[in-house]
């Protein structure tokens, strides 16, 4: 039996090769659809045009094909909350519509995915202040309009298609900044030629943009933001909604626990080590899609399917060149998480601000993130980190005037846990039921 | 339709959405307030990551109202 965590692109890519093989599959996801965030989409008893997904049908297809596969079995709205390898076997501990049950599988495919990365800016708690893929999420997943007047930055290409849906939904993009010149495809260039069909994706965008009137401006960001407004280069911009997001951060809690390799990527993310055939240093534990580097959906398919034990071949090189030109095009600057005022929150959680941060080091003694996290409890709150921790250590290797070594951004990435859970739900493995 | 409460108001719901997707439809983003600052919060990831939504459900504390689907009869609180 193979558990595939995640049914994103890579995940369910996996779940076909594998039972195309004969293997019996077992797919968890948090999500009550399949599709993952990038193809997010209505509940099947709402009609759904499929109009702001640019290309659909290789969804449609595996949804298909799985749907109707009988070696599939799902488990929606499941969450891993802690894994473990017993001898030859993986035990996983999940939290399944708030009961808590074991599954145990011989091979487990980690598609674990990505989330937005974010950088602390004044103002950037207020309601109306998202990710990018929050409000991608509410309109694809739920047809909902975030906003009415709505301001995109930051940086790398998944800020159009956000901006494009949107407008097409009957927002009003007040405002859409990427930090990055685009010129710096140019030396990149191979990366676009080798996949044509993705310049053809940027270009569709571009068009439905420009019938909104939708002006893109290169080399400009967010600055602040208060409860109405975004400043953007000094100007001050009334909106209702501000999504910034700066690329992506790969999931790698669940290899973690497992003990699995990390490793920093070329844009500093840390992300789980595999080799050709998509296995970690674990035997029997695969990892495939964003969790092994950001790369985009073409590349998670074709590292799915690998991971499943079919066959990747030329395509998965096109694809991995694309992915390293994407980190080379929209690097995030360092500059960012320098210079921010005092008073900003840097761990949303436990509402810990850049001042504190210092203090902690000018006058606590704190010599690293770890230790300035024990001073302050920056990155100890409900998330555990996954949004601050990278600023935080940013942060604090700036303040002393150091650089993050590779080993505390992998430090950054370990947790114990994976999802956080009642005693109540451990206890008797039973909670309430929503 | 099905209907909910949010801090006592009613609030009606196409089933299947997520509590955040409907408080969010009805043009209302505040979902609850921190616990030192006191200050507003809503949605910041919307993916179920960074736990800023968390509500009160049906008496159960720190539940995400990006994950979690409403159902009729639901009492959330912030």
């Amino acid at each position: 039996m193979i558990a595939i965590i995640g049914a994103g692109p890579a995940g369910l890519s996996a779940a076909a090769a594998a039972t195309r093989r004969g293997e019996e599959v077992i797919i968890i996801d948090s999500s009550s659809q399949l599709g993952g965030q990038y193809w997010r989409h209505l509940p099947s008893a709402r009609n759904d045009s499929h109009s702001l997904h640019y290309d659909f049908s290789k969804a449609q297809k595996l949804f298909d094909e799985l749907l109707s596969q009988p070696l599939l079995t799902r488990y929606s709205n499941s969450q891993v909350w802690q894994a473990e390898k017993c001898g030859d076997q993986f035990h996983l501990y999940i939290l399944r519509n708030g009961v808590e049950e074991k599954v145990v599988a011989d091979k487990v495919i980690l598609a674990t995915g990505a989330y937005d990365r974010t950088i602390p800016f004044p103002g950037w708690t207020f309601p109306g202040v998202m990710t990018p893929g929050a409000a991608q999420a509410m309109l694809k997943g739920h047809g909902v309009l975030v906003g009415k007047k709505v301001v995109i930055a930051g940086t790398g290409p998944f800020i159009l298609p956000v901006a494009t849906g949107l407008a097409e939904s009957g927002a009003e993009i007040v405002g859409l900044f990427e930090f990055n010149n685009p010129f710096r495809w140019i030396f990149n260039l191979h990366g676009l030629l080798l996949n044509p069909s993705r310049i053809a994706e940027a270009f569709y965008y571009l068009k439905k943009l420009q019938k909104h009137r939708v002006k893109i401006e290169f080399g400009k960001k967010v600055e602040s933001a208060t409860r109405s407004s975004a400043v953007v280069d000094g100007t001050e911009i009334e909106c209702d909604v501000i999504a910034v997001g700066w690329g992506f951060a790969p999931d790698v809690t669940l290899a973690g626990i497992l003990g699995a390799q990390l490793g920093v990527d070329s844009d500093g993310t840390v992300i789980v080590k595999v080799d050709r055939r998509q296995e970690t240093n674990i035997l029997g534990l695969f990892a495939a899609g964003e969790a092994t580097g950001i790369g985009g959906s073409t590349l998670s398919m074709i590292e799915g399917r690998i991971a499943g034990g079919g066959r990747g071949g030329l395509s998965r090189w096109r694809a991995q060149v694309f992915a390293n030109g994407l980190k080379k095009v929209y690097p995030v600057p360092s500059i960012l998480t320098k210079n921010l005022p005092e008073e900003t929150i840097i761990c949303r959680c436990e509402e810990v601000t850049r001042g504190q941060i210092c203090t902690s080091i000018d006058e606590l003694g704190a010599q690293s993130a770890r230790t300035a996290k024990l001073f302050t409890r920056a990155g100890m709150g409900l998330c555990q980190g996954r949004v601050c921790g990278r600023n935080v250590s940013e942060i604090v290797a700036d303040h002393l005037v150091q650089k993050v070594s590779d080993s505390e951004r992998i430090a950054g990435g370990q947790r114990p846990l994976a999802a956080p859970i009642s005693l109540g739900e451990l206890g008797d493995g039973l909670a309430k039921k929503f | 339709m099905i209907s909910f409460t949010f801090n006592n108001q009613k609030i009606e719901a196409i089933e299947g959405m997520t509590i955040a997707a409907a408080i969010f439809s009805t043009g209302e983003k505040v979902l609850r307030q921190t616990r030192f600052g006191g200050d507003d919060r809503s949605i910041f990831c919307g993916i179920g990551i960074c736990w800023d939504c968390v509500v009160t459900v049906d008496g159960v504390i720190n539940q995400r109202a990006c994950l979690i689907q409403v159902s009729d009869g639901m009492v959330v609180t912030s």
